[in-house]
């Protein structure tokens, strides 16, 4: 066995090339917290300005395929870029933007020659954002009873329906969609999956306050409602076919649980250790203090333990190993381990950790976001319980037949 | 990077596999929960045959020389029975003891032997009422011409019924870690041990009263060097603990599974429940969780990494998830699971006995924050 990357002479040249590069381009502000609506929209300026740059060299998504915008790199010299953006507290891309990690893969996967060559190389080089548009006000978890519709006419779609929990802050260029295409037809084959330009007339915009995980905490934490009117989606716009959206889905739906792992530094850790070594209670340092340690104890093997999660994920990933529920596995450990973590910092730090003051608050107020975040991250992309379900059935004992993991490659 | 065991360990895994099947399917593990010592003379020789009690023993001792990571593959297998018996005990922490505690000829005369079978050590460390850690240890032997006098008491000594020697830690000065360790014949007269009763497997009490030991017998043959040197075993021993607890998980969380697809009430299979699924969910995380922070610590240690933070977190995690593993497999067993004809209840018993073995998470946890330098 071997749980590191093991990096050659090449990397190593990759790696100063990569971290000049990223000297001379990332501006400095970018990885400040943004406290107000301006500041939020000035940041996703830097981020996608540094974005367009990145993916003009094929750093913006090294793994996805040269031919069709992206970096062509293997996974050792991914995992570089990866790192040394790490050191300017950004990760790849340094946006919101579910289009790359999650839309593009879908099309890899089921777009034809045609739709890879138009829809990817934008999505790739940072021209666009995507945002993913699934949940309706009576489609939650059971996303397969999505009601928007689409109806054919021409070479057309024309759509119509509401979809909620969308996106972030500050819009987005694209968004694709699962409606139904034949709605009295059999659950699972009634539905079909569109990329949709955002700009197109009949979509609304609606913003929803939410209680955390924003784009950039500017508030608290931004998602929206869109509306779509008579919607007209070019044909040329329905990937994989008319009713097998639902499949389709199932590529984006794993890697959004989990299934395609990660790597990489934990940010909150560091910043916890140092805010506890730096802040004094009783005139004594916090991490001196023995039921102090014993919770940073706790919480730091439940970071551990998620970051192995991760690995071994990407590992199969990138092994082309055969994955069953370790996918949602992953993703049900970090939400538990996130809203565990409340208490757990809640009663070790104080009602510090509440605050986003910044005399009495931490720094960024990287606490009292994660205070927020801990709770609503409970469900983006399945609720905690949902994985469980999808545990079950790839354990095969949730129903009759063992469920297989999503398709990623 | 590579999470996945190479070949010649795949086949090691795979023959231990089969030789448990073979030799030592439930009922024979089951069996064995009723005896003194938890071991049959004819495994415990076919074992040590196969070179896999003294898989970790250098060759020039007699051993196979094999990599940590080999021996967790071997003891994985081994605590998908449980298999009981002073395997770990003999060949692993007391095997690694000699070898870091040792001089070069106590290492040539104890270690063939640990390796053969033909003597069967463990460790004594705890003392009746004192903590875990060199602080705990007040056991003072008395230097009478060359021989010291051993008086006292160790307590829950595992394997102690079924030793033929002893490791045992004693003060030979006044600071905390001022640890010496003694190699005691078990026959010496004023020795003597008896199986503790009750939910604990195979721990005992050792009794000395005025029991005469040779110098000779001090690893090393300096005093005071015991405990640094039982540290250094116990840094390379405790992955391969944890790893037979990890194969004790995967027993309980494969029983549980399949239970849980045959097992009908209410019409169903009892899986098709989301209550008994969260018992499996639970189970399988805790089963993970144990088995990757493991296997990073035994990779640390062989490829020569600084290990010691991994090693505390392993253990720490170990401990706490065979509990939880073994209380999920109970819930989703109900009543069954608690008739020890079943099987589930020796991973319970064992998931007991080895969560205080060798210092309890709490302890472990303390020392991962020290050798992390918070
Ligand atoms: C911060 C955030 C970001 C989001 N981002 C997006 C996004 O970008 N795009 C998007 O499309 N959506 C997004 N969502 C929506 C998210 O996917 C849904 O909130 C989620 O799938 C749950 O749906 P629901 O809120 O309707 O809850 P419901 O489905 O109504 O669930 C309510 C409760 O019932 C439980 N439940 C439901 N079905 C079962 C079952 N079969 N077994 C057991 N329990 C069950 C749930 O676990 C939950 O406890 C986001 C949500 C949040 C909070």
């Amino acid at each position: 066995m071997d749980f590191e990357v093991n990096y050659t002479g090449e990397q190593q040249r990759f790696r100063s090339e990569v971290r000049s590069w990223l000297e001379a381009n990332v501006p400095p502000a970018i990885s400040r917290r943004p406290t107000t609506d301006e500041e939020s929209a000035a940041n996703y300026r830097l981020r996608r300005e540094l974005g367009r740059k990145l993916g003009a060299k094929g750093w913006l998504y090294p793994l996805a395929p040269k031919e069709y915008g992206g970096g062509g790199m293997d996974v050792d010299h991914a995992i570089v870029l990866e790192e040394e953006a790490d050191r300017f507290e950004l990760s790849l891309p340094p946006y919101y933007n579910s289009g790359g990690t999650l839309g593009a893969p879908t099309i890899l996967v089921w777009g034809t020659e045609e739709q890879r060559r138009t829809l990817l190389p934008p999505i790739y080089r940072g021209e666009v954002r995507v945002w993913q548009l699934l949940s309706e006000p009576e489609a939650g978890s059971d996303l397969a009873g999505v009601r928007m519709r689409a109806t054919r006419d021409g070479d057309e779609y024309v759509l119509n329906g509401q979809k909620v929990f969308i996106g972030s802050d500050n819009g987005t260029d694209w968004m694709w969609t699962l409606a139904a295409t034949d709605p009295n037809g059999e659950r699972h084959k009634n539905l079909s999956w569109f990329m949709v330009d955002a700009r197109l007339p009949g979509i609304t915009v609606q913003p929803m306050d939410l209680l955390g995980a924003g784009e950039s905490s500017a508030r608290s934490g931004q998602k929206n409602t869109i509306f779509f009117e008579d919607v007209r989606v070019p044909a040329s716009r329905l990937v994989g076919g008319e009713n097998n959206g639902w499949r389709v889905a199932s590529t984006h739906l794993e890697l959004e649980h989990g299934g395609g792992g990660h790597i990489g530094r934990n940010r909150f850790w560091h910043a916890l250790l140092d805010y506890c070594r730096n802040t004094t209670r009783d005139g004594r340092p916090l991490v001196e203090d023995p039921d102090v340690r014993d919770t940073l104890a706790d919480i730091y093997i439940k970071a551990q333990v998620g970051r192995l999660f991760g690995l071994r994920n990407f590992w199969l990933t990138y092994a082309k190993q055969p994955k069953s529920y370790e996918g949602p596995q992953l993703s049900l450990y970090m939400k538990l381990a996130g809203l565990w973590m409340t208490g757990a910092i809640l009663q070790s730090i104080g009602p510090e950790a509440l605050t986003s003051d910044p005399r009495w608050g931490s720094e960024d107020h990287f606490l009292e976001a994660q205070q927020r975040n801990g709770i609503v991250l409970m469900h983006p992309g399945g609720t905690a319980d949902i994985q469980k379900v999808s545990m079950a059935r790839r354990i095969g004992i949730g129903r009759a037949t063992r469920e297989s993991a999503g398709k990623v490659s | 990077m590579d999470l996945s065991l190479n070949e010649h360990q795949r086949m090691l895994a795979q023959s231990a596999r089969t030789f448990m099947q073979r030799r030592m399917p439930k009922a024979a593990i089951v069996a064995l929960h009723n005896t003194d010592t938890g071991y049959q003379a004819q495994t415990w020789s076919t074992i040590a045959e196969l070179g896999w009690l003294g898989l970790l023993i250098a060759p020039q001792y007699g051993g196979g020389g094999a990599s940590l990571t080999d021996a967790a593959v071997l003891y994985e297998e081994f605590g998908r029975g449980p298999l009981p018996g002073p395997f770990f005990s003999s060949g692993v922490l007391s095997a690694l003891t000699v070898e870091e505690a040792g001089t070069e000829e106590q290492r040539r005369r104890i270690l063939p032997e640990i390796a053969a079978g033909r003597q069967i050590y463990t460790v004594a460390i705890t003392e009746p009422r004192r903590s875990w850690g060199p602080q705990g240890i007040a056991m003072e032997p008395r230097l009478d011409g060359d021989k010291y006098i051993l008086d006292g008491i160790k307590l829950f000594v595992s394997d102690g019924a079924a030793a033929s020697h002893l490791i045992v830690a004693v003060r030979t000065g006044s600071s905390d870690d001022a640890i010496s360790l003694l190699v005691v014949d078990k026959r010496s007269r004023g020795v003597a041990a008896r199986n503790l009763p009750g939910l604990l497997s195979w721990q005992a009490e050792i009794t000395f009263e005025g029991v005469e030991v040779a110098a000779a017998a001090l690893l090393g043959r300096r005093e005071n060097g015991g405990w640094a040197a039982l540290s250094r075993a116990m840094q390379r021993a405790l992955p391969v603990l944890c790893a037979y607890q990890v194969g004790s998980c995967q027993a309980a969380f494969e029983m549980s599974v399949e239970y849980s697809r045959t097992r009908v009430q209410f019409g169903v299979p009892i899986g098709r429940f989301q209550r008994v699924q969260d018992h499996i969910v639970r189970l399988v995380n805790h089963l993970d969780a144990a088995r990757w922070t493991t296997y990073e610590a035994l990779w640390k240690l062989d490829s020569g990494r600084p290990a010691a933070d991994s090693v505390h977190l392993a253990k720490a995690v170990t401990a706490e998830a065979h509990m939880e593993a073994c209380n999920a497999a109970h819930e989703v067993h109900a009543g069954i699971g608690s008739v020890h004809e079943y099987g589930l209840t020796p991973h319970t018993q064992l998931s007991r006995t080895l969560f205080n073995y060798l210092g309890d998470p709490k302890w472990h946890k303390r020392q991962m924050a020290a050798a992390l330098q918070w």
